[in-house]
């Protein structure tokens, strides 16, 4: 076996049916020059020494300003047309959580959720709370529209038309981005933000801002970010699962990711996908579902960028 | 032979029978309950307010158990033990819940029926009565497993639940309660949650309540309902809604309720931890929750958790003063306590 590398980056930009004959090759394009953006950007980091916390933090932003993915701007829409987003991070170092739910008004739901971690004694603020907070804190709100897409509007009129979005062409990615990282020093954090399922009900919350469910990191053992039918990675508690799986039962990241996306989730009823790092850096990348906007890199030189 | 020689052996031949009979209850059915861990000292408590909290826990107990008895589920059983102290002034959820600093009782409950399993939960919410009952809606007429504040009552309103206005929580007790606690420190300190002493607002019970049950069929379920913290920021969120943080069940491993700081049991997936330990290192129950109160202690967080397999076996810990919390069984258990060193 090579050497492990010192330090490594994977990122996912949401999971679903993604049919190869239905991405045009200019779309394919930007999907994957928003991958490339982020991937890269959270790379940087960690080759300049900086953490892994800063690294994952640095490439779900990216994510969420890029309209193409299901966060930020450009995020799916509730049916009352509004984006609702959610955002978690978790530092593994001291494992260290911050979250938000539910919130209309911060331009990058990630740094507001990394706030929470850093500046209150809390872990979860949700609604008009956590909107309080993040203007204590000097964050700008920007109006709901400020995430509004065409595309998204688009989407939510076919849905609630009684089309399903996966259905429609060119498709878009579902789910959620999120990032997981090991640096320099061994340590590990996980970020995960979304706007949710396109024509939610407001005030739905799935798993990404759960610590455990759709984010979770432990120096020693794995960082986990999910993407994927939400209310089902929350019953099986996914992202600690993996973990627990790891630490308690001496699995490899990849056999406990495995486990939980082919035999776990299927029994309930649900799919999507995750993506991992190991104490040692290794990276994880599996899905259920047709397709995962992912890209992994480290320093011993991995670098790819897939959909399929 | 002579007459007491034979009352002998009978005797004997009696309580061999009623030992094997309790060992091999094939079918238990247990209910386990808590009301809130935190500074629970017999020092501070008068005779006829822990008669009345004794009396709580008895009423939620029989409430519960009164359900598995007739044959009914673990989740109506848990619905019920934790509506009654929803419904009980004296405990930190529904009525009578601690308020935030706008003086609102904001609520979060969870549910899960570990027969699926399946799960519902709501956050956030202020004109529900019963949150509990909000949180099984969810699981069982919405594809969803968590709604929060407004859109929860939205929901619960198009599910016929009649809303009450914000006064109904309030109560003169948890007011004074806040006003103290506003005295005594800023709503939140700017220095990180890891390197600071929590004190202040987790004075008092740190309240939840919560039911873990199981019933003839051998189905688990958990349930827990909470107002929070006293003075706590509108919009945070704690554990008890949040699936394996505060609640779990699963009939592949235990039903688990926490109550305590909130924050450290969500950073542990503390529910869920205490079932995969169960299940993955083959712990009995009592040492998975042994080691997870462990693990909680040495973060610096402080609560107790109670848990139950389909075997029937009960673990119940913390690492606080005291916790609320009672025990009722098929096999003749039945128990209510609340400090250190008191069964069960």
């Amino acid at each position: 076996m090579s050497q492990a590398p010192v330090h490594a980056i994977a990122i996912h930009g949401g999971a679903g049916a993604v049919p190869r004959a239905t991405l045009s090759a200019a779309r394919e394009r930007s999907f994957r020059a928003g991958l490339e953006a982020a991937l890269d950007g959270g790379h940087a980091v960690l080759a300049r020494g900086g953490s892994a916390l800063d690294a994952v933090a640095t490439a779900v932003r990216l994510l969420e300003d890029d309209p193409c993915f299901n966060a930020g701007h450009g995020a799916a829409l509730t049916r009352d047309a509004a984006a609702e987003l959610d955002a978690a991070i978790m530092d593994g170092r001291q494992m260290r959580a911050g979250a938000v739910a539910a919130v209309r008004h911060v331009k990058n739901p990630i740094e507001l959720a990394r706030r929470v971690m850093e500046k209150s004694r809390h872990v979860l603020l949700v609604g008009a709370g956590a909107e309080e907070f993040a203007l204590e804190e000097q964050f700008v709100l920007v109006p709901n529209s400020y995430f509004r897409t065409a595309e998204r509007l688009e989407q939510l009129q076919a849905e609630q038309r009684g089309q399903r979005v996966s259905d429609l062409v060119p498709p878009a990615p579902q789910g959620t981005v999120g990032a997981v990282a090991r640096d320099a020093l061994g340590n590990l954090a996980a970020a995960t933000s979304t706007g949710g399922m396109t024509n939610k009900r407001p005030g739905r919350v799935g798993d990404s801002p759960i610590v455990g469910a759709g984010t979770y990191a432990k120096n020693g053992v794995c960082a986990i970010s999910a993407t994927g039918h939400g209310e089902y990675f929350i019953r099986a508690v996914a992202a600690h699962h993996v973990c627990a799986a790891v630490e308690y039962r001496g699995l490899t990241l990849q056999q406990a990711m495995h486990e939980l996306l082919h035999v776990i989730l299927p029994a309930l009823g649900g799919d999507g996908g995750l993506i991992g790092v190991d104490r040692d850096g290794g990276v994880v990348m599996d899905f259920s579902s047709e397709g995962m906007f992912r890209g992994a890199r480290d320093a011993a030189g991995r670098r790819e960028i897939a959909i399929y | 032979m002579s007459r007491p020689r034979v009352l002998a052996i009978l005797a004997v031949m009696a309580v061999a029978l009623l030992a094997r009979a309790v060992a091999a209850d094939p079918r238990p059915i247990v209910l386990v309950i808590h009301g809130g861990a935190g500074v629970i000292e017999r020092a501070r408590m008068t005779p006829a307010k822990e008669a009345a909290f004794r009396a709580g826990l008895e009423a939620a107990l029989a409430a519960g158990y009164t359900l598995l008895e007739q044959g009914g589920s673990s989740l109506d059983a848990v619905t019920a033990a934790v509506r009654t102290m929803e419904d009980d002034p004296q405990f930190n959820a529904g009525r009578g819940a601690v308020l935030n600093h706008e003086g609102d009782a904001e609520l979060d409950a969870a549910i899960m029926d570990g027969n699926g399993p399946h799960a519902g939960a709501v956050a956030g919410v202020r004109h529900v009565k019963n949150p509990i009952e909000l949180a099984r809606l969810v699981m069982e007429k919405s594809p969803h497993v968590l709604l929060v504040a407004e859109g929860a009552e939205e929901f619960a309103l198009e599910q016929g639940v009649v809303l009450v206005p914000r006064s109904y929580f309030r109560t003169e007790a948890r007011e004074r309660e806040l006003e103290e606690a506003r005295g005594a420190r800023p709503e939140h300190a700017t220095s990180p949650p890891a390197t600071r002493h929590v004190t202040g607002t987790w004075q008092g019970s740190m309240g939840t309540v919560g039911a873990v049950a199981l019933d003839r069929a051998g189905n688990l379920a958990a349930a827990t309902s909470t107002g929070g913290l006293t003075n706590k920021m509108h919009g945070r969120v704690g554990d008890s809604p949040l699936i394996g943080a505060g609640t779990f069940a699963d009939n592949a491993s235990c039903a688990v309720s926490g109550t305590g700081q909130g924050e450290y049991f969500i950073r542990e997936v503390v529910a869920y931890d205490v079932c995969a330990r169960l299940r993955y290192r083959d712990l009995k129950l009592a040492a998975a929750v042994e080691q997870v109160i462990h693990n909680l202690q040495r973060s610096g967080g402080e609560g107790g958790v109670i848990a139950l397999d389909r075997a029937g076996s009960v673990a119940l810990d913390f690492n606080s003063a005291g916790m609320y919390r009672g025990v009722r069984d098929s096999r003749g258990r039945h128990e209510v306590g609340m400090y250190r060193g008191e069964k069960p």
